[in-house]
């Protein structure tokens, strides 16, 4: 992905200076080691400014519900980003005509998490150099395979190429193998319902009901989120069991048909909840039952927005 | 062993005849609470959810055919939407046979009836964990 | 008076306090550590990573609290304020600090929190420096340090094999009385730790002297710029020791009334009920938590409302750090020219 730099730099400075995008969104340098932070530049002499790497882990198509329909955006983007912007699209949430994506092949982010696992809180340098990171830690420089630090939905990613991308950077990547894509779901599958619950409550426990897995989310956009409701209050905001069940119960739910699997949320997470499992096991249901992967186009809806009298009626013989 | 706690949302049009609707209005068993809906497409997984942490054992959704909804597709979209929450409760820990949808003809008198029983028997059958621990709401009247 | 507690006996030491104080300490969990009740078997995690991922400010301002209860016959129950006696063991400066500068909130002559004034009031705080600040650590940019003691009623020096227990306020000399008192040497060699770490910091930055930058831009394109990535997740509020916002809601299910975190951060947060918003983007929520801090804090308490912990920027998903803004704000025109 480091590779895409300089023509990821290239096109952004294209599409300002001949006009074709109002604004770029991509990445610029870290203030703090391995946080390269999004940047939003309107001027065609930013682009060298830009930055591109494993590290570069959020989901961009997070701000296309913040900015303006007219706004003419361009974007650098990932297979997942790409998706979630079709997605968007999909449910009126922006004009893709206005939109120009500048595809990058993906092979995986990297989750800084396993670094300072590894190697302690300081950390002060991480290189992404395409098969190893150069990880410096208190003036001690380390070499790493890129592989030990992928973030665990890349490594299980099944659709690395952003194939409706305007413009797409080098060579498309092998897609994902499917039982690797499913790894994480089937083993909770394969846990009886007892244990299932168990690691559900585990993970859910640690929840202090901070939404950032909600705001890290592209398809998280609800002017009014079912939790700031009062009339009817359906769920409570406190951090209990109840409330913290109903959080991750019901975001999973809402994102049926519509989850693109990136993993922002759980890199988001403040108290390293894993919660894709949930959403994977709605991922794989959409597949099996209805054939539908999200956002692989604009045109097909998804599974819940639409039904049909032949569907089976799993209750009734 | 008391009996197992089951929350009913029922369609309002679907229980047209006049006896299944008074038995259901004033001899409904009293572990059975029953929450009427317009449609079984006003059914949103929220609803499910407070009933099942409010103690639910078992929730049933009752609703007209699916070529005979009184307002065409609802409960054809609540068909597909309870069919996946079934699932994916299953995936916490908390047993598919404890959710229920399940059609009604306006010409099939004792139906309702006859599904409750069935339910409640099943539902006796199950072992009560882990689903119970869903049951987290405390405090006041549940 | 300082005194020495070698690290062979803390655990009979902490046993010690029991019976009368509730003992809690950072815990390893997963990753992080947090503050915990210690029990039995629980394994102490002081010399684990440098800082709980949650503020000890948990502690006296609980995520989730609640306040009243409603019975069935419509009297509302007053929940009991904490009683325990309790000790805080190896609380870290900067979030000591934070819950001294809490008490001008919370302690205020026109508002006195009860709930708060128990738990403040029940507690004895055992703080403990830091040897080896981080690289996120900023305590010495505003007005503390990592061996600051406001908010201590002992702070812990770490020597080794043993902590040099410098006792701050009378309060809780009764429960070092059992240990040696600390010698002429072990306390330069205490004092030596400090000085390396405090030396060990990153020159300190302009902090209160940017309030005037701040307070003459508000209106300035730097927040739209400084904003922008932002995310509004608001966990830079939920991890800060110093925020103290707070939504009080009838959980109408459970017939209690609650306390709950909140966070300026959010859009809802500033939304009133006539549909207007004082801070409908982003730009102005990003403003608000900074002058919060570097700024209105002064105002109302002389006092930089920051102390520096680091986590809003180790934590912030999109690597938005608080120190680059300040700084950026010192080189801000002190004077505005308004235009037209």
């Amino acid at each position: 992905m480091s590779q895409a730099l300089d023509q990821v730099k290239t096109e952004a400075c294209r599409l300002l200076s001949e006009g074709l995008v109002d604004v770029f969104v991509g990445y610029k340098a870290a203030d703090i080691p391995m946080h390269p932070q999004p940047a939003f530049i309107s001027k065609a002499d930013e682009a060298d400014a830009l930055v591109y790497d494993g590290f570069c882990a959020n989901n961009l198509a997070t701000y296309l519900p913040q900015l303006t329909r007219s706004t003419k955006i361009g974007m650098v983007v990932r297979g997942c980003e790409a998706r979630a912007v079709n997605i968007l699209a999909l449910e009126n949430q922006h004009s893709r005509e206005n939109l120009f994506l500048v595809g990058v092949p993906c092979t995986g982010v990297l989750d800084w998490r396993k670094l300072t696992a590894r190697f302690g809180e300081n950390v002060s340098a991480a290189v992404d150099e395409g098969d190893t990171l150069q990880v410096t830690v208190d003036g001690k420089t380390q070499q790493l395979p890129r592989a030990e630090a992928l973030h665990a939905s890349c490594q299980r990613c099944q659709h690395p190429n952003p194939t409706w991308a305007d413009l797409m950077i080098g060579e498309p990547l092998p897609e994902g193998d499917p039982e690797r894509v499913w790894a994480q779901a089937d083993e909770q599958i394969g846990k009886t319902k007892a244990e299932r619950y168990a690691w559900f409550a585990h993970e859910a426990e640690r929840c202090i009901r901070c939404y950032a897995c909600r705001e890290a989310c592209p398809m998280c956009y609800c002017a009014e989120c079912f939790v700031d409701h009062i009339t009817p209050r359906w769920t409570e905001s406190t951090t209990s069991p109840a409330g913290q069940h109903a959080w991750h119960i019901t975001r999973a739910f809402h994102q049926t048909g519509r989850c693109v699997d990136c993993g922002a949320c759980e890199r988001a997470c403040p108290m390293d909840i894993k919660m894709t499992y949930l959403t994977d096991k709605l991922n794989q249901d959409m597949q099996v039952k209805y054939g539908f992967v999200a956002g692989m186009d604009i045109e097909t809806q998804a599974p819940f927005a639409t039904f049909s009298l032949d569907d089976k009626d799993r209750f009734v013989e | 062993m008391s009996k197992p706690r089951i929350a009913l949302f029922q369609c309002r049009w679907c229980l047209y005849s006049i006896p299944d609707q008074e038995w259901v209005d004033n001899e409904l068993p009293e572990n059975i609470k029953m929450v009427k809906v317009p449609c079984t497409g006003r059914v949103n997984s929220l609803y499910l959810l407070n009933a099942i942490q409010g103690g639910a054992n078992g929730i049933m959704v009752s609703g007209c055919l699916p070529e005979k909804c009184h307002f065409k597709e609802g409960n054809l979209g609540a068909r597909r939407q309870l069919d996946e929450y079934t699932d994916f409760m299953d995936y916490i820990g908390f047993d598919k046979r404890r959710l229920r949808m399940f059609w009604i003809d306006l010409q099939d008198r004792g139906h309702i009836q006859r599904e409750l029983a069935e339910f409640e028997a099943n539902l006796s059958q199950l072992e009560a964990e882990p689903a119970a621990a869903f049951a987290t709401r405390v405090g006041g009247e549940a | 008076m300082a005194y020495i507690l070698e690290k062979k006996n803390l655990s009979n030491f902490l046993t010690a306090l029991a019976p009368e104080y509730q003992v809690f300490a950072p815990v390893k969990r997963g990753e992080y550590t947090q503050f915990e009740a210690l029990t039995a078997n629980e394994e102490l995690a002081l010399d684990d990573a440098h800082n709980t991922r949650v503020p000890p400010k948990a502690l006296f301002l609980p995520m989730s609290e609640t306040l009243m209860s409603y019975r069935p016959n419509g009297r509302a129950e007053m929940a009991a304020l904490a009683e325990e006696k309790r000790v805080v063991f190896g609380m870290r400066p900067c979030d000591a600090q934070a819950v001294a500068l809490l008490d001008t909130v919370f302690e205020a002559e026109d508002y006195n929190d009860p709930y708060w004034r128990q738990r403040r009031d029940n507690t004895l705080v055992f703080g403990l420096g830091c040897n080896q600040p981080c690289a996120s650590c900023f305590c010495n940019s505003v007005e503390s340090g990592p061996f600051s003691t406001l908010g201590q009623e002992v702070t812990l020096t770490d020597l080794g094999d043993a902590y040099y227990l410098q006792l701050n306020e009378t309060k809780a000399e009764g429960l070092l009385e059992g240990l040696p008192k600390a010698s002429p040497q072990q306390e330069s060699e205490a004092q030596a730790i400090q000085k390396q770490a405090a030396e060990s910091m990153p020159a300190p930055f302009k902090t209160a002297e940017v309030k005037a930058e701040l307070d003459a831009n508000f209106n300035s394109a730097f927040w739209s710029e400084v904003s922008a990535a932002c995310l509004g997740c608001g966990i830079c509020t939920f991890l800060c020791p110093t925020c103290f916002c707070f939504d009080i809601v009838d959980e109408v299910q459970r017939s209690e009334r609650v306390r709950n975190w909140d966070t300026c951060m959010f859009r809802v947060y500033s939304h009133e009920t006539s549909g207007h918003n004082p801070r409908p983007t982003k730009r102005e929520r990003t403003r608000q938590r900074v002058m919060h801090k570097f700024s209105y804090w002064l105002d109302h308490a002389d006092q930089i409302g920051c102390t520096g912990c680091g986590r809003c920027v180790r934590y912030c998903p999109v690597g938005i750090d608080i120190r680059a803004i300040v700084r950026k704000a010192a080189d801000l025109p002190l004077e505005v020219a308004h235009a037209g």
